[in-house]
């Protein structure tokens, strides 16, 4: 067997046994709520948005529905992969698969796969199942490459906040601190980020929250490339040619190559390192 | 005795422990671990590793099995040809087995041992025959999380033996393992001993060991004290030549020894039973015993359990090494050469 083959076969049987847990049977309700439920309530015609705005094709009213995604299926990452170390560190198993002689590098490329697609397997199943509510409540459906950017940044995503909580079980010694770490920085980023980028604002002497104002427009935008749900968000707008918020579509897809670089890089180191 | 299979030489692990300053918040110190180690392991033999709780015997395992890094020294090995040859990844040669594994979660155990099987790169055609190896052919749809603790022992020598070791590392083994799986358990290890399989069993129970090792390794604070055929390393330390004794009435050990070159070690008596344990010529003391009308019931050669080989081997009180076992900290015993402050 060769080292992709076998990483991909590890990657298999963790995916199977996530998929086949109660955790994920507790989230899909979750899921469904954010997911196909924000689909339907967006893309309801009669629907007026804060500012009189409408959403006026499939691809805006998927930017909407996105917000599921930031709240809901980033959340379910974290839940999913928060324990994907330190359980197997507390129960001594960690032990066993290390002494394997399988590189440990490939191990941690084999854990983040299996986790990603735990939570990326509902996840995209319910994001069809958008496409399609939209497709029945406004009569389009979005353009192919509009699809393909909003599955991708989806992926993107929802790996991101895996590999987040996964370098968290890593140093983690028990559960409760893994799930602290992952939800703290789940929270941060779709929480407070709105705090930090008012208080970064208030010490330029940017008109906060200004929505009409081109600096806060322009410096919101570039501080979000330094949070995932940020760049995730500039990424389905770079399918909105209404809007502009002074980030060019290359500076997006470089934080993205980042964001999915460093810590993917970060997770691979820390695993050479670790300990049972 | 044949070439030594794998050798470490000088070998040296200590854990990192966090040392923070203000300046250095995330500072680390070198702690406790295994320093100094000079060890062989030889094909077909059965090393006890015995040590009290704290003496390095798990991180010394680890080290065998690849798992922790060598700080400083090498480790040599014969796996290839005859000369020895440096060696970067020993997980391929060496089965491990950790202690107490809480195997757990929805996977078959069947389906663990093809992950694992996956990971070694080895042919899951093994697993059948493991599974029957170590009783767990009817058990293998079971899921993890449903098997009792001696089942799970079971499923970590599974674990441990998938890849053919050269070398297998059984970390306190017998926990958990009920008499009958212990007795064949033994069986399996003096089996793979006879098939050329080094391997090396930890255990701070030194009666457990007796009768299934050929060597023994005494380790305390992370140091090597000594090692070699259990004979030998008896010797050295002045602990051979020891018989109990037992026998009904009453017994005059004073009058009994009293012409005799033999040391008195422990002397137990009730109303009706007597029992000491003394060193020296069993056959003198028989006939001493006789000539006195000493009433025998038994009389056997006895090992020095572990309290005893350690203070004959660290010249300290049962006190000391008690109070030193718990404290963590790594007090250099011999030679080693470590800071004043670790």
């Amino acid at each position: 067997m060769n080292d992709l083959k076998r990483i991909f076969s590890v990657a298999r049987r963790i995916r199977n046994e996530r998929l086949s847990g109660i955790r994920l049977k507790v989230m899909l309700p979750i899921l469904i709520l954010f997911l196909p439920g924000l689909a339907w309530g967006f893309s309801d015609p009669d629907i007026i948005l804060p500012g009189g705005h409408q959403p006026s094709n499939a691809m805006e009213v998927l930017f909407y529905a996105s917000l599921g995604v930031v709240f809901g299926a980033t959340m379910c990452a974290v839940l999913m992969a928060f324990d994907g170390v330190s359980r197997d560190r507390a129960s001594g198993m960690l032990e066993v698969q290390l002494a394997q002689p399988m590189p440990r590098n490939h191990q941690a490329s084999a854990l983040i796969l299996g986790h990603t697609q735990s939570i990326l397997i509902p996840v995209y199943a319910l994001l069809f199942a958008c496409l399609g509510v939209v497709r029945l409540r406004m009569g389009e459906w979005p353009s192919l490459q509009e699809t393909v950017v909003y599955v991708l940044s989806t992926g993107l995503v929802v790996l991101w906040y895996t590999l987040f909580a996964l370098l968290a079980s890593t140093t983690a010694r028990e559960q409760g601190t893994a799930i602290a770490f992952g939800v703290g920085v789940w929270f941060f980023f779709t929480f407070l980020w709105a705090l930090v980028t008012s208080m970064v604002a208030y010490a330029s002497g940017v008109p906060v929250g200004e929505a009409n104002d081109a600096s806060w427009v322009a410096l919101e935008g570039m501080l979000d490339l330094l949070s995932p749900n940020g760049v995730y968000h500039h990424l389905l707008e770079t399918q909105l040619p209404s809007v502009d918020r002074g980030v060019a579509a290359w500076q997006v897809w470089i934080g993205a190559v980042l964001w999915t670089a460093v810590p993917w890089w970060a997770l691979h180191k820390r695993m050479e390192a670790l300990v049972p | 005795m044949a070439e030594a299979v794998l050798s470490f030489i000088d070998a040296q692990h200590r854990h990192p422990l966090p040392d923070p300053k203000w300046y250095k918040p995330w500072d680390k110190r070198l702690g406790p671990g295994v320093v100094g180690l000079n060890l062989d392991l030889y094909a077909g033999s059965v090393l006890g590793l015995v040590g009290p709780n704290g003496a390095g015997k798990t991180t010394l395992l680890r080290m065998m099995a690849g798992i922790l890094p060598l700080q400083k020294g090498e480790v040599k090995a014969r796996f290839h040809s005859d000369t020895p040859a440096e060696v970067d990844d020993l997980r391929q040669w060496v089965g491990h087995m950790p202690e107490q594994v809480r195997w757990q979660g929805r996977m078959t155990v069947r389906d663990i041992l093809i992950q694992l099987a996956e990971m070694r790169n080895v042919d899951q055609t093994r697993i059948d025959g493991l599974l029957g190896l170590v009783g767990l052919r009817g058990r293998q749809d079971e899921a993890l999380n449903n098997l009792s603790q001696g089942m799970r022992q079971r499923l970590s020598i599974a674990a441990a033996l998938l890849g053919s070791p050269k070398v297998l590392l059984l970390d306190e083994p017998f926990n958990g393992l009920d008499p009958v799986a212990s007795q064949a358990f033994t069986d399996l290890v003096r089996r793979l001993a006879s098939k050329g399989v080094s391997v090396v069993i930890s255990s701070h129970m030194v009666a457990q060991l007796e009768g299934l090792v050929d060597r023994i390794a005494l380790l305390h604070r992370g140091q090597l004290l000594d090692e070699g055929p259990m004979e030998d390393v008896e010797r050295r330390l002045d602990l051979d030549g020891r018989y109990a004794l037992s026998g009904t009435g009453e017994v005059d050990a004073e009058h009994l020894f009293h012409d005799l070159d033999v040391e008195l070690l422990d002397l137990q008596q009730d109303d009706s039973h007597w029992s000491l344990t003394f060193r020296g010529s069993p056959l003198s003391v028989l006939q001493a015993a006789m000539a006195n009308d000493v009433s025998i019931t038994s009389w056997s050669p006895t090992r020095p359990n572990l309290v005893e080989w350690l203070c004959a081997a660290t010249g300290m009180s049962v006190e000391d090494i008690s109070l030193d076992v718990a404290s963590s900290a790594l007090l250099p015993m011999k030679t080693a050469e470590v800071g004043e402050d670790e």
